[in-house]
């Protein structure tokens, strides 16, 4: 069975947010939710600092911590491991936004567009996909997936630090990924084994998780 | 911002505190704590004849009303668009602690209700009264729940691990505490609503002796709370250091230690050593640091809502 992974190149993301583009207007999500982002960080001191950039976004978890903590069941996996928000079941506890480690779902309510209160056109088809009062987060472009298209970060990153694949297929690019390159899960401590794989260093296999909780 | 969660936050690793959680929620945390701690007390006194009926049966409305005032908050910050929709909200109780607080405070109050109803006109004659057999075993059931509320205010909390500061099973302890605290200093407001001097002067020399010794369980519970904390990972320091030192100093040391702790430490001692008589000194001040320590207990909510931060996403 299909079992669908992403996997992030931390050595080839170069901050551009073509992904955060991508993911905006592919998903046409309103202001202030972002399913997708680039976190920065700064490391070192001056004259060795540099800029870091990492991607961020639902990582799909095989126990995700947000369907747990739902009241209404709104969040559930699909039989292909990706983990959607029903939003005709979300009643907006925000109860997943304070479950989630990865601080990944939003609540949008429903007011105003990129241009006020007058929505455009675009805002108007893009926003009647989504609910009012209800819960928003990464549905893995499954829309996409089903039309087997890759996600539209994936699609969109321009140095190829973005990857999707079947984890059940031996064969696929994110399993040749991983024998590759050395690589963590996000958080993996927390036991929530996310869908998402970060890559770093070459010669396969896994780095034990470095968060700080 | 029509969008909530970390809606604003710029896109740097670092670490962000949760803003969806907001004061409404502080006040149905209050408001469930301390009217779960009010009717378990209330039940409790009046079984020992320690309290007064009437303050007892007030007591039972005023625990009735601020539940659903708190539930009121609640529906608030859900928000218009949920509509009849949040009876979904009973859906899942094998896992998600939002659920089965629903389903208590459903419970509880759907109790106090029926405890209540021989008190309403028409209704006089039903055998769920003090002494009764059904009354008992319902009296019981309540106790039962309201402990189960108290423990739930603070489980919902920390019953995920995504916010380290509330990751303990320190935080469920403490707003038990809190909760008989608040429950305990609302007695005396009780009785004062209830039957202005007569009903205080009963409450009064039953309530200060348990009262001080809640004020120092619950400041030493808040003390072991914050040192637990300030040792633990580097998210649990950044909560305290925002809580002592940070954007909530004056939530915390004015309004929880000073208003909630202090002051009515020192009021409660001056009243055990005066008199207790409605219109003395004493009482006046008893029933005004009872008034001060709902403020700190509203406060503790809100200020352990604010520092909850989480750690690094990666």
């Amino acid at each position: 069975m299909t079992q669908w992974a992403f996997t992030v190149d931390l050595e080839r993301c170069v901050g551009c947010q073509s992904c955060v583009i991508a993911c905006k207007v592919e998903n046409g999500t309103p202001p202030g939710v972002h399913w997708m982002k680039v976190l920065e960080k700064e490391e070192g001191e001056f004259p060795y600092a540099k800029r870091t950039f990492t991607p961020v976004r639902c990582n799909h978890c095989d126990d995700p911590p947000c369907a747990r903590a739902c009241p209404t069941g709104a969040i559930r996996k699909r039989h292909d491991g990706v983990v959607i928000v029903d939003q005709d079941l979300c009643i907006g506890t925000m109860a997943c936004m304070t479950a989630c480690p990865y601080y990944v779902p939003y609540r949008w309510d429903g007011d105003g567009g990129y241009f006020g209160e007058q929505l455009t056109a675009y805002e108007q088809e893009k926003y009647a996909r989504f609910n009012p009062g209800t819960a928003q987060k990464c549905h893995f472009c499954y829309h996409r997936l089903d039309e087997g298209r890759p996600p539209a970060c994936v699609e969109a990153c321009p140095a190829d630090a973005l990857n999707y694949g079947d984890r059940d297929d031996p064969e696929s690019r994110i399993n040749a990924l991983l024998r590759q390159k050395k690589h963590f899960r996000p958080k993996e401590e927390l036991g929530t084994r996310p869908s998402l794989f970060y890559l770093t260093g070459k010669g396969g296999g896994t780095i034990s998780g470095g968060g700080s909780r | 911002m029509s969008a909530k969660g970390l809606s604003d936050m710029k896109f740097i690793m670092d670490f962000q505190a949760q803003r969806h959680w907001d004061w409404k929620v502080a006040v149905y945390l209050y408001g469930a704590g301390t009217s779960a701690g009010l009717i378990f007390l209330e039940v409790v006194l009046r079984n020992l004849e320690m309290i007064g009926a009437t303050t007892a049966l007030y007591g039972m409305w005023i625990g009735l009303g601020l539940a659903l005032l708190s539930l009121a908050f609640l529906f608030d910050h859900l928000g218009p668009k949920a509509r009849w929709r949040f009876l979904y909200v009973f859906r899942r109780p094998r896992t998600s602690w939002i659920s089965r607080g629903a389903i208590i405070v459903t419970v509880l109050v759907l109790l106090r209700l029926v405890i209540l109803l021989p008190s309403m006109p028409g209704f006089e004659g039903l055998p769920v009264g003090e002494g009764t057999a059904l009354g008992g075993v319902l009296r019981a059931t309540v106790l039962l729940f309201a402990l189960a509320f108290m423990a739930y205010s603070g489980l919902v909390l920390s019953s995920w691990n995504s916010i380290a500061f509330w990751n303990t099973p320190m935080l469920p302890m403490l707003y038990v505490g809190y909760s008989f605290l608040a429950g305990m200093a609302a007695l005396p407001i009780v009785g004062a609503i209830a039957g202005g001097s007569h009903e205080v002067g009963l409450v009064v020399p039953v309530v200060r002796t348990h009262l001080l010794a809640l004020l120092l369980v619950n400041a030493l519970g808040l003390l072991l709370y914050i040192w637990g904390m300030a040792s633990g990972t580097l998210p649990c320091r950044e909560s305290v250091r925002r809580l002592l030192r940070g954007e909530q100093r004056w939530n915390f040391w004015a309004g929880i230690v000073g208003v909630g702790l202090m002051l009515p430490l020192i009021a409660v001692g001056a009243a055990l050593s005066e008199g207790s008589g409605w219109g003395s000194l004493p009482a006046l001040i008893l029933v005004g640091a009872c008034l001060a320590i709902q403020i700190g207990s509203y406060l503790l909510r809100d200020a352990v809502l604010r520092v909850g931060v989480y750690g690094q996403p990666v």
